[in-house]
């Protein structure tokens, strides 16, 4: 169960390490350094979580990586190019930056957004329009559709949607990310958590990215970094590591109380048995479906689009008075990925007062269906297991 | 576990599912109608004013003078003339506070914005009038001297709109730009400028306004203009001309002021 | 220069008491009017619509073109210097009155009345207090408008510094030209500037503790 396969294992690496050497930030009229001499290796490829108390510095040294905050002593190397003395905006062509809510411009279009760094870096026309279309097919968003919309036409999630895929323009080989999903609800946060894991799975850049939310770290991250005052490294580990054991009292603390549930933030839905279910598809004939689900003892069916996406799960009371299998998608169908955790596929349960999420895997097929009591029943596991 | 009724998605692709999914809020309703609608208020009572004075001339009966004055020649003269101060102001303006206005929200120059603005807002509560023969005492009589005191009388909304215009952009945004490797330059007139255009153009509007109402008063100093119409009727007690002066420099700036309206209208970026 | 005003310092302190009470009269007659009227529109957007018209296009009018035209029907003297500067004082309260008393929020005065105050006093104890800061900003951009206004009033025989202005205008060249419109100009700023203090001042002693800022 500890053993999450986030922990990059054959995951096609196109980032560039970067390594920290005693990089300090010191403000003027201030005793104490913001940054302390911090030195930090990320490798190639992964998602490194930087978390700590507000005012700890993450965020600091987060912007010293691109330099939009200078450093006051130490260096900073991409790969094995030393960058602190670098022309910083040639240098931030290269390092995509994700910030809170997109930071998308109102006054361009969406397309015109994402094509910023490219057209920067003088790509031609033609090139331009495929990599904005490409982008923002890979962030979820139809490109006939939102290309040419105004930011103030999306809704929160879809800006930061955007934002993604405007870091990603110029294909960097780093990614940084500054408390990118703080400022939208639960549920989208959720979801483009999963987004941005998936297109990680796609992509293998080196993130770095900041958050105040431990359960995010865990979630996300193949590494994370707790800091204290000063940027002070306290621990740096993989988010397992971590949770089982935290360095110090104060990294106890702030991963907090009940480190059993935290487990359900560190336990994927594809670590969980599945519950095979009777499916059908749109326009099928009803009796026949209807036999089968009562044959393998299945009180409802999940109905699969052409595709072989999931659009609906009705009872198999209900499907007994149609003829042929409705075409009706039911909008508020609970689906989670594969690589959601525990904890998403609760809380999606809950929201939609239902005792099951349907699971999607490649390309939204079904891949299953996740019920309340396998939930419960690898919370128990967990439980026995972190106690003995 | 019941199967709502939904409205079939018009796209099915993965992409527009995933993304329609977080679709909390659609498109604001344009209000591109009602602005419109607003803004043909404006020339309507402006037109209706021309046609009354129009008809008030045709059949006002004047005396010889009364009549020489308020010949068409002679009015067209006057309401170029006082055109003519008003642009010539007005470029100046834009010319000298608009970059001003950016420098002055520049890190080298910011610290002293306050004691620019501060000064600027002082010398705004001096009276136009007092601007104009203090000038005059210096620079003598005519229509460059009136520019001159015109410019220091409308420089002030546009300074203070283009610094405020500047200084209301999102600091994420400008942080956003640099993040993604825009040189400050490029920042400025790819990001703040254009965010800013609505409230320096409303500044400009403003200044506008000022300007042609002001420029009446050159008159006083030789500088021209309809203000002279007025001058004259109030010297002489030819209520005709009063009323004319007064009446079409109202109309003018009315006029003016729509146009400007226009002009936001119109160069607001979209999106916002 | 200073001996031009200590030679006729009776009359520029006369002058300027002319000058700060047409200009202090006409404000507060423009704030009582500009009220009334604003608390009569605010409640329906089509009158808020028309208020918020009319002090735009009024304030687009030249205050000579409206001296001008106010000659017409009531000839020299202080009645057109009146009516001039206070429709001018009265436009910027007005348009101030009517976004302050449209911003006070919806469910604070739902809550006012839902505790059982009565129109007008929720009017005054809840939405007046509240709009106050943007109402008092409006005084005093009039005031500060008005002042200059007030300085042209005087060609028109109104009373105040004005008149050294003009009296400066018409001896230009001559001896004291310069000291006479000198001292009308650079009187007007500084009386600008002390009932502007005095307005902020005022702010500070009637806004409501809790939302000074």
């Amino acid at each position: 169960m500890s053993d999450s396969p986030t922990t990059s294992v054959g995951r096609r690496a196109s980032g560039l390490p970067i390594r920290l050497e005693g990089v300090t930030k010191r403000y003027p009229g201030q005793d104490r350094p913001a940054v302390d001499a911090v030195s930090l290796e990320i490798p190639a490829g992964q998602t490194v979580m930087f978390v700590g108390p507000s005012g700890c510095g993450k965020t600091t040294l987060l912007k010293m990586l691109n330099r939009l905050i200078e450093p006051t002593g130490g260096k900073i190397f991409l790969g094995d190019e030393d960058v602190t003395s670098q022309d910083p905006d040639r240098l931030r062509r290269r390092i995509g930056y994700v910030i809170q809510a997109g930071g998308l411009f109102p006054h361009m279009t969406v397309a015109a957004n994402v094509a910023l760094v490219p057209r920067m870096l003088g790509w031609d026309k033609r090139r331009v329009a495929d990599r904005t279309e490409e982008l923002l097919d890979l962030v979820g968003l139809d490109p006939a559709t939102y290309r040419d919309r105004y930011p103030r036409a999306l809704s929160g999630g879809q800006q930061q949607r955007v934002g993604v895929a405007r870091a990603l323009a110029a294909d960097p080989p780093v990614l940084l990310m500054d408390e990118p999903f703080g400022a939208v609800d639960p549920i989208t946060r959720v979801r483009l958590q999963d987004e941005l894991l998936r297109i990680q799975d796609e992509l293998g850049k080196t993130i770095v990215c900041v958050t105040h939310d431990f359960d995010e770290a865990v979630k996300l991250g193949d590494r994370i970094v707790v800091f204290d005052v000063g940027a002070r490294v306290v621990q740096y580990d993989t988010p397992e590591a971590i949770l089982a054991d935290p360095a110090e009292d104060y990294v106890a603390d702030f991963v907090g109380a009940g480190a059993t549930l935290k487990q359900l933030t560190l336990t994927r839905v594809e670590d969980v048995e599945l519950r095979p279910v009777t499916t059908a598809t749109v326009g099928a004939d009803s009796a026949a479906v209807v036999a089968a689900a009562r044959a393998a003892g299945d009180d409802f069916v999940v109905v699969l689009d052409g595709r072989g996406r999931p659009i609906s799960w009705p009872t198999v009371a209900e499907l007994s008075r149609t003829t042929t299998v409705p075409a009706t998608v039911d909008q508020r169908l609970p689906v989670v990925g594969l690589r959601s955790t525990l904890n998403d596929a609760l809380d999606t349960m809950l929201a939609a007062s239902q005792g099951g999420v349907v699971v999607t895997g490649r390309r939204g097929g079904l891949s299953g269906v996740l019920t309340v009591e396998s939930v419960m029943a690898a919370i128990q596991r967990t439980r026995a297991a972190v106690g003995g | 576990m019941t199967a709502t009724a939904g409205r079939p998605p018009a796209d099915a692709d993965p992409a527009t599912l995933a993304a329609a999914e977080d679709e909390r809020d659609t498109a604001a309703p344009r209000q591109v109608r009602g602005g419109w609608r607003a803004l043909a208020v404006q020339p309507l009572l402006v037109t209706l004013g021309v046609g009354a004075y129009l008809l008030w001339r045709a059949t006002a009966e004047l005396s010889d003078t009364e009549a020489r004055q308020l010949g068409a020649t002679t009015l067209w003269a006057a309401i170029r003339e006082h055109l003519a101060l008003t642009l010539a102001a007005a470029v100046l303006v834009l010319l000298i506070a608009v970059p001003l206005g950016v420098g002055l929200t520049r890190r080298p120059l910011r610290r002293l914005s306050p004691l620019v603005l501060g000064v600027a807002n002082t010398g705004q509560a001096a009276p136009a009038i007092g601007l104009f023969v203090l000038l005059a005492t210096w620079l003598g009589f005519g229509f460059w001297t009136t520019v001159v005191a015109l410019v220091l009388y409308a420089a002030l909304p546009v300074l203070r709109n283009t610094m405020v215009g500047i200084e209301q952009v999102d600091p994420r945004l400008v942080e956003a730009g640099r993040g993604m490797g825009m040189s400050t330059l490029a920042v400025l007139f790819r990001v703040e400028l254009p965010l800013a255009v609505p409230v320096m153009l409303a500044g400009v509007r403003t200044a506008l306004v000022l300007l042609v109402g002001t420029a009446t008063l050159a008159t006083f100093i030789n500088g021209g203009g309809l203000g002279v119409l007025i001058n004259t009727g109030i010297t002489l007690s030819l209520n005709s001309l009063l009323v004319s002066g007064a009446v079409l420099v109202a109309l003018l700036a009315l006029a003016v002021d729509w146009l400007g309206r226009v002009v936001e209208h119109v160069a607001r970026p979209k999106g916002l | 220069m200073w001996d031009y005003v200590v030679d006729r310092r009776g009359q520029i302190a006369y002058q300027a008491l002319q000058h700060v009470s047409l200009v202090v009269q006409c404000v507060l007659l423009g704030t009582v009017i500009a009220m009334a009227v604003a608390m009569a529109v605010y409640r329906s957007p089509r009158a808020t619509a028309l208020a918020n018209g009319v002090s735009a296009v009024g304030l687009t009018i030249p205050a000579f073109a409206l001296l001008g035209i106010l000659l017409a029907p009531f000839g020299f003297g202080i009645t057109p210097a009146v009516i001039a500067v206070t429709f001018y004082a009265a436009l910027p309260v007005l348009r101030n009155a009517v976004v302050g008393l449209a911003g006070v929020d919806r469910s604070l005065v739902e809550s006012a009345r839902g505790m059982g105050m009565s129109r007008p006093a929720t009017l005054l104890r809840v939405e007046i207090p509240l709009a106050w800061p943007v109402i008092l900003a409006g005084v005093r951009t009039s005031t500060q408008m008005v002042m200059g206004i007030a300085a042209i009033a005087a060609y028109v025989l109104g009373p105040g510094l004005g008149g050294f202005i003009f009296t400066g205008l018409s001896r230009l060249g001559g001896a004291n030209a310069l000291n006479s419109a000198l001292t009308g100009t650079i009187a007007v700023v500084l009386l600008a500037l002390v009932l502007d203090l005095l307005l902020v001042l005022a702010g500070r002693l009637t806004t409501p503790r809790g939302i000074r800022v």
